[in-house]
């Protein structure tokens, strides 16, 4: 990645992860867009592996700081998402809005998954209503504002030529 | 999202791997390890956007609240506007009751009953009548003094014309008693209309701004020492051998709501202590009075002297006959 590149990606993630603690309690939606998730995604896609899998654990454990009691399920989560995003960023990544958005949405909805299962919050019906009605509506939330966030940060998010 | 062609490289699965083996470290930790780590990223990275998420859960609140905020503003306003009308109310209650403490009897309290409509400006209906023992000509007085003269009478409600009517006249006397007239209303333009006039006043007699003017007692319809208004100024008239003076009523007329009827018993009885107005005239009259008295006492005593002084050669020339006789 060049230098330029990286300024912009790294413009990018911070302005997400701004957007995830200012625009998403704002909204207040039960379920609401996880711009984490999306910034994670949007950075996994644009490194290795590697970097991407280190990227996670690191957000993740930002975010788990905040609940101590499920601290690492979301490092664990953020983890597998973004080294996966970045392993199979060749097979989605065409510039294409619906495969964009299914990316956003599976991103979302595995990271949920991963999450409650790591985390094992809640009896087994609550678990299943959030698995199954929540997640995958808050997966789908944070699709919309993911190809929203791409739309609108394509200027910084276009790749230099080489 | 443009794809980019890289290897996938040993580092990268050994790094994915390292990640997920430290996950489920921190999933594992104890407590005691668990939170001072938790505690430490909350206050370094964390804090300015756990901070920022506070002020926009604060906006979200405040926008959500707006409404109930606005309703619970226009509420209080509401209970705050009521609130004076009602302490005003009150007042006006406790000196209704004030006076009917001072007047201790010969009285009829009376609510003053309709709306000000269009020609109905300068008379009231009270709530009380004839069974009352109200009769016409009866003054009707407020805390602040007077209001007007009772017109006629019916059972049970009576209709009064108030000071600010044209053929309301009461008999007045500035307040040291030195100075009597006729008040009634004054005709002027609109914003003087609710003012009252002071006519008849003798030129050597000259009062000054803000003098208390109470009703004279002369008469008979009203008694002596009911503040009718203060002196605003002189007014120019067409009279030459007397004065005109403007004077500011005592009873505003928003205030009449609530008013008392004075029986034909008390207006003869007097009110003098009830104002406590009248009693600087009274006093006066009674210096005056009693200086009249003393001067016929020392002229009484005079004479008497006179008388003495008379009769002693008489009573002299008694005493020699006396002695002259055998």
């Amino acid at each position: 990645m060049r230098p330029t590149d990286f300024v912009r990606t790294l413009l990018a993630f911070v302005i997400l992860v701004m957007l995830h603690f200012t625009l998403r309690p704002l909204l207040g939606w039960r379920a609401g867009p996880d711009f984490l998730v999306i910034a994670t995604l949007l950075v996994s896609i644009r490194v290795r592996p590697g970097a991407a899998a280190l990227l996670g654990l690191c957000v993740g454990l930002v975010a788990d700081s905040v609940d101590p009691h499920v601290f690492g399920a979301g490092a664990l989560a953020m983890t597998a998402i973004g080294f996966t995003a970045s392993w199979l960023k060749a097979v989605f990544f065409a510039d294409d809005v619906l495969l964009n958005a299914l990316f956003f949405f599976l991103g979302k909805w595995a990271f949920d998954i991963i999450y409650l299962l790591a985390g094992a919050r809640g009896d087994a019906g609550q678990m299943a209503v959030q698995l199954f009605v929540w997640s995958p509506l808050t997966a789908a939330v944070t699709a919309i504002f993911g190809l929203v966030t791409l739309l609108i940060l394509r200027p910084i998010l276009r790749a230099s030529p080489s | 999202m443009p794809p980019a062609a890289r290897a996938f490289s040993r580092r990268d699965t050994v790094l994915f791997v390292s990640c997920i083996v430290l996950a489920f470290a921190a999933i594992q930790l104890p407590d005691r390890m668990r939170d001072p780590i938790a505690s430490a990223l909350r206050q370094t990275i964390l804090a300015p956007l756990v901070a920022i998420q506070s002020d926009a859960e604060q906006s979200r609140r405040s926008w959500l609240t707006r409404e109930q905020r606005e309703a619970q503003r226009d509420s209080i306003a509401l209970r705050s506007m009521s609130l004076e009308s009602a302490l005003a109310e009150n007042d006006r209650l406790r000196k209704i009751l004030g006076l009917g403490q001072a007047l201790k009897w010969g009285f009829v309290p009376a609510e003053v009953l309709q709306g000000r409509n269009v020609g109905e400006e300068y008379t009231i209906t009270l709530s009380a009548g004839a069974r009352a023992g109200i009769l016409p000509f009866s003054p009707v007085v407020a805390p602040e003094g007077l209001v007007g003269m009772v017109k006629s009478v019916d059972p049970t409600m009576s209709i009064a014309i108030a000071w600010a009517h044209p053929d309301f006249r009461v008999s007045a006397m500035s307040i040291d008693g030195n100075a009597f007239g006729i008040v009634g209303a004054h005709l002027g333009s609109e914003p003087e209309r609710y003012l009252l006039e002071m006519r008849g006043v003798p030129l050597r007699n000259n009062l000054k701004p803000g003098t208390l003017i109470v009703s004279s007692g002369l008469g008979g319809t009203f008694p002596r020492g009911i503040p009718v208004g203060t002196v605003i100024d002189s007014i120019q008239t067409s009279e030459l051998w007397a004065r005109t003076y403007l004077l500011k009523p005592a009873v505003p007329p928003s205030d009449a709501s609530d008013v008392m009827v004075l029986l034909p018993a008390r207006t003869t009885a007097g009110v003098q202590t009830v104002w406590k107005v009248g009693l600087h005239a009274d006093s006066a009259v009674k210096a005056i009075i009693a200086a009249a008295d003393s001067l016929a006492r020392l002229n009484g005593r005079h004479d008497s002297a006179a008388m003495v002084i008379d009769s002693a050669p008489k009573r002299d020339t008694a005493a020699r006959a006396a002695k002259a006789a055998p």
